[in-house]
């Protein structure tokens, strides 16, 4: 039976019948690496991982370190691990705001880090203060005066990173390029406002391809051009993302646009 | 390009109170869109209006179904009471409708899933090896644990059901039951699905969509790259629940 992964010369059909395309690299935007408490990973060293990422063809891989998320791992750690794979592996600097003294060490080095670090990462539901808080001011300052990226987790309703206190921080620090991961899950329309109102904001979409009908949704709200891929690997499979993009019924240069030209456009020379 | 028939073992069609939901024609353009050959559903209303309507409705959406693509499942109750008929009718009532599995929804309908209230029904079902569809206990696995605790030998299907990972959940009851299966809509662990099929077998996974939630898409296509061979892939995708309803005695 006729499908999309029939059409002859689509990126759909492309993929399905290879698995990996050469003309149409992935920039996975959100990942992490290392053991969690709340789930079994087989596959979560840099080893096993780049392993999976290579096999779909994935150009850069920006992870935060769960470890390092928690504290108890130094940022400094993660760039070694990077190194071991320099030709995909980048980083977001964790940031924990109960580790404040850390924060200010580590984003001191910065630079020195270059090319593996690409940004920050705030989990403030997770570490359950606000990203308006005072803990967050040092870290975001940076990123604004610089104009770097901040992958923020987002869910819709949080009082920690719900749509509401994003878009208040959003306001406070404009120039960051301010990702918002999981697209401030159920709350849609206040993701689509964040970035419609400002021009450095992005959708992240761990956890939404494969939703029925969201990405198209999304496009109608906002843009192509604004909508960056993640999986959370090792939480989620490459596959099963990429998937759930090419699913989406949308057209191919959309899909080429949050596959990667998005996060090219973002990583400048290091694309 | 060599076709793989994909069997849908998890969809829903009709709306509920809320008016969230989706119409059969929209899971049969959504089929045509991805390539599912033809898929297993429940009635989304049976949350909100009962068993009794819920199959009523389902009945409607699987005889007007001229394409023969839908396959029909049938929500259960407790027998004590006289809302259900006896098993050797109901199955009866089954066969003549093209209605090849069975379902329930305890939370909902409020009672307890257990051998008082489920057992002449159930134990009708392990005879005929009729599948019962488990959907009811996403993400409620202390609830799942008891209730196959009870019926060990069923012939069922327990949704995997919740995107970040369920493996110290699915594989004990996978481990435990050698009649049950899981479907892997929401299943996303990385390369996950070859591992279950490495250590349970290809033949105890099943193909799901979860739709109106999930699209068709994203499940099939990180099917097709799990690593497995084409005849493993093939199992999940449908032969493993078109043996499963075959097997079925109704």
């Amino acid at each position: 039976m006729s499908s999309i992964w029939k059409e002859s010369g689509t990126l759909a059909a492309r993929f399905w019948e290879k698995g990996i395309l050469e003309d149409c690299p992935v920039y996975d935007m959100h990942g992490h690496m290392g053991p969690h408490d709340s789930i079994y990973f087989k596959r979560c060293s840099a080893e096993d991982m780049v392993a999976h990422l290579r096999r779909i063809g994935v150009r850069r891989f920006v992870f935060s370190h769960d470890q390092a998320l928690a504290g108890l791992m130094r940022n400094e750690q993660v760039v070694e691990i990077c190194k071991q794979f320099p030709d995909i592996l980048r980083m977001y600097i964790s940031v924990n705001p109960h580790f404040s003294e850390n924060i200010k060490e580590d984003l001191a080095k910065y630079d020195q880090w270059k090319p593996y670090v690409a940004g920050l990462k705030f989990l403030a539901d997770y570490h359950e203060v606000p990203v308006t808080d005072k803990a967050y001011e040092y870290a975001w300052k940076f990123a604004d005066e610089r104009g770097i990226p901040v992958l923020n987790h987002t869910w819709g309703t949080s009082p920690y990173n719900g749509g509401k206190v994003m878009y208040e921080a959003i306001s406070r620090y404009p120039n960051a390029k301010t990702f918002l991961g999981h697209c401030i899950f159920g709350e849609w329309d206040y993701a689509a406002k964040c970035v419609n109102d400002f021009d450095n904001v992005y959708l992240e979409l761990t956890a939404v391809p494969g939703e029925r009908n969201r990405i198209e949704k999304l496009l109608e709200a906002t843009s192509s051009k604004k909508i960056l891929l993640g999986t959370d690997l090792p939480w989620f499979d490459e596959y099963q993302a990429v998937g759930g993009v090419l699913s989406a019924k949308i057209s191919d240069e959309e899909k080429r646009d949050i596959l990667y030209r998005n996060a090219q456009e973002i990583f400048g020379d290091d694309k | 390009m060599e076709d793989i028939f994909f069997f849908d073992a998890n969809a829903r069609v009709g709306f509920d109170n809320h008016r969230r939901g989706a119409s059969a024609a929209e899971l049969l353009a959504d089929m045509d869109y991805y390539g599912i050959e033809k898929a297993l559903v429940r009635s989304r209303c049976t949350g909100c209006s009962g068993a009794v309507i819920g199959n009523e409705q389902i009945t409607k959406v699987i005889s007007a179904d001229n394409t023969g693509r839908l396959t029909g499942v049938w929500c259960v109750l407790p027998s004590q009471c006289d809302d259900m008929p006896e098993p050797d009718d109901f199955f009866a009532a089954m066969k003549k409708n093209n209605i090849s599995a069975i379902t329930f929804e305890p939370f909902e309908h409020r009672y307890v899933p257990c051998r008082l209230t489920m057992g002449k029904i159930f134990g009708a079902a392990i005879e005929r090896k009729v599948p019962v569809l488990l959907n009811a206990f996403e993400g409620k696995w202390d609830e799942l644990y008891r209730f196959m605790a009870e019926f060990p030998e069923l012939t069922c299907i327990f949704s995997a059901g919740h995107k970040w990972g369920t493996d110290r959940n699915v594989r004990p009851l996978l481990e435990n039951y050698p009649n049950c299966r899981v479907e892997l809509a929401g299943y996303w662990i990385p390369e996950g699905i070859a591992d279950l099929a490495k250590i349970y077998g290809a033949d105890r996974l099943l193909y799901g969509s979860s739709f109106p939630k999930y699209n068709h898409g994203n499940g099939m296509f990180q099917l097709k790259h799990s690593t497995l061979s084409d005849q493993e892939i093939a199992l999940i995708a449908g032969k493993n629940l078109e043996n499963l309803l075959k097997g079925a005695e109704l």
